[in-house]
């Protein structure tokens, strides 16, 4: 028995073969199926976009409106409706550029992150595609807002679809009963100064007894460096990166200015704001008028309180005017007012900037270079820029047009609620900062937005924390420079 | 006779068939176990293997390349001697600011979490061995936090810290335990997430340390009974060794978990507040700096590989090499 270690399981020969025959049927058969499923076709006259819900969800009145526009009937639309958060869109955006994939075609991409995908050749150049398209959206568009859509050679690379801007909200009855005239002085457009806001907002707070005075967003997140912290910055004249023609870069090859003065003096001044009796505490303003709570809110859990009616003065943007305007909350006791400077522009230590100044986000559609659809994408990239779709956009979905005009024309003015703030909301965009996007921005915001977290929570002085940020910018700006990359 | 007459019939057959024919069992079932694992291998080592080449290369920021040019260990140096920090949204290791540099933040909630999920496991384990009325839904009751989405539980726990949204802050500030603003403090957003972690994965250690303590042979606790050993006796002398490498077993997929925590901190607090090493190479790679996300992810590889050996030798001196 030469085979008897089988023992008494049978023969072995049968069973070997018949598995391995059933094995290999069925991995056939699971290779067949894998290659037949998942290939979802869309029509050839579809153009893909990545866009949000609300797009998806009005996309049957957007298509219509397109096609008044201009656009041929015979092209439709398609939305792929992205992740809400703006960074996980970033991301995915990135996977799929990067892999070249054709689809989809068009992009709304934030223009806080616009510019690492143009210097990346990820989007198309629409100057070399469209020169004529170009020019107009670079002429008739807030230059504020163009600006994030360019390369450093001047060339466009999407359309802007619409701008935000950080504004302040206030009570109109809570600071009429503390005995202020919004309406008389015209807060509306003539920026109050931090001393006067922020006394304003102390004695409106005693008396009329609400909890909180001044609420605003310091969480350590990009929202601190890319706009609530820019902008306090922005109004004592300081900025990050000196100049404002450096907000763009070049990288390494521009100054470094988060320790200068300006720059010291905002970050003192929230301080004061949450801690009046802070040792750095900044004299001219009137402290202890925001919550600590600040230093871990972003946009909604600030807002909250105020809609509850439990703060005096709120800084958001365009989209809690809309929230807060409506009737069943404060209707027309909802005031509107620029951002309150600490330096008048000609006394700003660096160029561009003081005065009020609001920060600039919003989004753009960009073309994907790879997409067999080039010329029906372009197509409809034309009739975006149409006036009456922006009309239309700030109608249905409370998108602010990107054409300064157009926040003067009737239409835009019947607009429910937001109609009712266009001149404040105007005036914001015409003094707002984009954040100075360039491929350094991702993790000098980080930085940017831990150090001005640390100081306002009192965490080592304002001083000592600008100071150690100057060194991390630095090495940040020489860690991402052109000239040291390998291989480029 | 009838294997004869099997290997008479294999010779009419072509030759791989009867070389397969004359395979030892063991070798014939290595033959079947091989499409299995080179599909494993690809799946696993092949990503492994991407992300060790990429970390050869420079970080590029602009053009449409992702990776630059070749630079060997470049990376490795530069991480580990401290000099690609500025880079990295966090410090990678720096022993001044232990709360905020990615090792010592992944060591700290790993050795921490770990422990205290070990004893509250372990702990609800030796209930649930009990029979009592009720066990059922007492199993239900433990095992519920586990089965929570990540997402969700992450809400509850960034809710629940949140000043005027939660109602944890007021009490535990006026307690001295943490501060007010506990999100924004490195100290205390490590504790939450920790805390949130140990409530969620306790339950997990129970299982499979339960399984360890319900496999173990009951007649030895009548041994113990009739030769008169006090409760802790019999816990010392039979529970505990024979559950022990059960409790291995849970600790190190435990331990795995907890180096490359990421979701958790994600959702309760945040990357930037606490840094572990995961967030260093999802950040890394967001601000498309490849090659560096590349580094700290195989380094992080490295160091889970390193603690899982450390349990492995343990496991195989508990357990007399027995392997699982």
């Amino acid at each position: 028995m030469p085979r008897a270690d089988h023992g008494s399981t049978g023969s072995p020969t049968a069973s070997r073969r018949r598995v391995l025959r059933t094995v290999g049927a069925t991995g056939a058969a699971g290779i067949g199926l894998a290659g037949c499923v998942g290939r979802g076709e869309t029509g050839p006259r579809t153009v893909e976009v990545a866009a949000n819900t609300d797009v998806k969800d009005n996309l049957d009145e957007i298509q219509s409106k397109l096609y008044e526009a201009g656009l041929s009937q015979d092209i439709e639309l398609d939305v792929i409706a992205g992740s809400a958060s703006t960074g996980a869109r970033k991301q995915q955006y990135n996977r799929w550029l990067s892999a070249n994939l054709e689809t989809p075609s068009l992009f709304m991409m934030d223009s806080g992150w616009t510019i690492p995908f143009i210097v990346r050749d990820q989007v198309a150049n629409i100057s070399e595609l469209r020169p004529k398209l170009a020019k107009d959206v670079q002429e008739g568009v807030f230059d504020t807002f163009v600006q994030s859509l360019e390369s450093r050679n001047g060339d466009l690379y999407g359309i802007p679809l619409f701008p935000t801007t950080g504004s302040m909200l206030y009570r109109k009855d809570l600071v009429k009963e503390a005995g202020y005239a919004p309406d008389e002085e015209g807060w509306a457009t003539s920026p109050l100064s931090w001393k006067k806001f922020s006394e304003v907002t102390k004695k409106t707070r005693e008396k009329t007894d609400t909890q909180y005075g001044y609420t605003f967003q310091a969480d350590a997140y990009e929202g601190l460096s890319c706009c609530d912290f820019k902008e306090f910055t922005a109004t004592w004249g300081g900025s990050y990166f000196g100049a404002r023609e450096n907000l763009f870069g070049p990288v390494n090859d521009r100054p470094v200015t988060v320790d200068s003065e300006p720059v010291v003096k905002a970050t003192r001044m929230v301080r004061t704001f949450i801690d009046g009796d802070a040792s750095n505490a900044l004299d001219s303003v009137t402290g202890d008028i925001s919550p600590r709570a600040v230093l871990q809110w972003s946009e909604e859990p600030s807002r909250k309180p105020f809609s509850n009616g439990n703060a005096v003065m709120h800084r958001n943007w365009p989209y809690a005017v809309a929230i807060n305007g409506a009737e069943d909350v404060f209707g027309e006791e909802l005031g509107l007012m620029p951002i309150p400077y600490g330096v008048k522009e000609e006394d700003a230590k660096f160029d561009g900037y003081g005065g009020s100044m609001s920060s600039l986000g919003g989004w753009h559609i960009c073309l994907n270079p790879n997409s067999p659809n080039q010329e029906m994408a372009l197509e409809i990239m034309e009739a975006m820029t149409d006036e009456d779709f922006q009309l239309f956009l700030f109608e249905k979905l409370g998108w602010l047009p990107p054409r300064p005009e157009l926040f003067e024309s009737d239409r835009a003015k019947e607009v429910p609620v937001m109609g009712r703030y266009l001149k404040t909301l105007k005036q914001t965009v015409e003094n707002s900062v984009p954040r100075p996007v360039t491929v350094a921005w991702p993790q000098q915001s980080t930085k940017i937005a831990q150090k001005a977290n640390a100081s306002f929570g009192g965490e080592a002085s304002p001083k000592q924390n600008m100071k150690t940020l100057q060194q991390q910018l630095e090495r940040i700006e020489e860690a991402s420079a052109r000239e040291t990359e390998g291989g480029q | 006779m009838s294997t004869d007459t099997g290997s008479g019939r294999s010779l009419s057959l072509g030759s791989p068939m009867r070389w397969i024919e004359d395979l030892s069992d063991a070798q014939f079932a290595y033959l079947l176990l091989a499409p299995g694992l080179i599909v494993f291998g690809v799946v696993a080592f092949w990503p492994l293997f991407r992300t060790f080449t990429m970390s050869l290369h420079a970080d590029v920021l602009y053009g449409p390349e992702r990776l630059g040019a070749f630079v060997g260990l470049q990376n490795y140096v530069e991480l580990l001697t401290g000099q690609r920090n500025a880079a990295l949204p966090r410090p990678f290791l720096d022993l001044s600011e232990p709360l905020t540099s990615a090792v010592t933040v992944t060591i700290i909630f790993t050795v921490v979490s770990v422990f205290f999920e070990t004893l509250l496991g372990f702990g609800q384990a030796l209930v649930l061995d009990q029979d009592f009325t009720g066990r059922r839904w007492a199993r239900v009751a433990i095992i519920l936090p586990w089965a929570v989405p990540i997402v969700i539980q992450g809400m509850i726990f960034y809710l629940l810290f949140q000043p005027t949204v939660g109602f944890l802050v007021e009490p535990l500030h006026q307690l001295g335990l943490i501060s007010a603003t506990p999100q924004a403090s490195s100290f205390d957003s490590l504790l939450i997430v920790i805390v949130a972690d140990v409530w969620k994965t306790s339950a997990f250690m129970a299982l499979i340390i339960l399984a360890g303590l319900q496999s173990i042979d009951r007649s030895l606790y009548d041994v113990a009974d009739v030769s008169g050993a006090s409760k802790f006796e019999r816990f010392r002398t039979i529970t505990l060794p024979l559950v022990l490498p059960s409790v291995l077993v849970a600790m190190l997929f435990r331990t795995i978990g907890a180096m490359r925590v990421y979701g958790l901190i994600d959702t309760v607090s945040s990357c930037s507040t606490v840094p572990s090493l995961s967030c260093l190479v999802v950040q890394s790679f967001s601000a498309s700096r490849y090659a560096s996300a590349a580094t700290v992810a195989f380094v992080t590889a490295g160091l889970i590989a390193i603690v899982v050996s450390v349990y492995i030798i343990k496991f195989a001196d508990v357990d007399g090499g027995g392997g699982f």
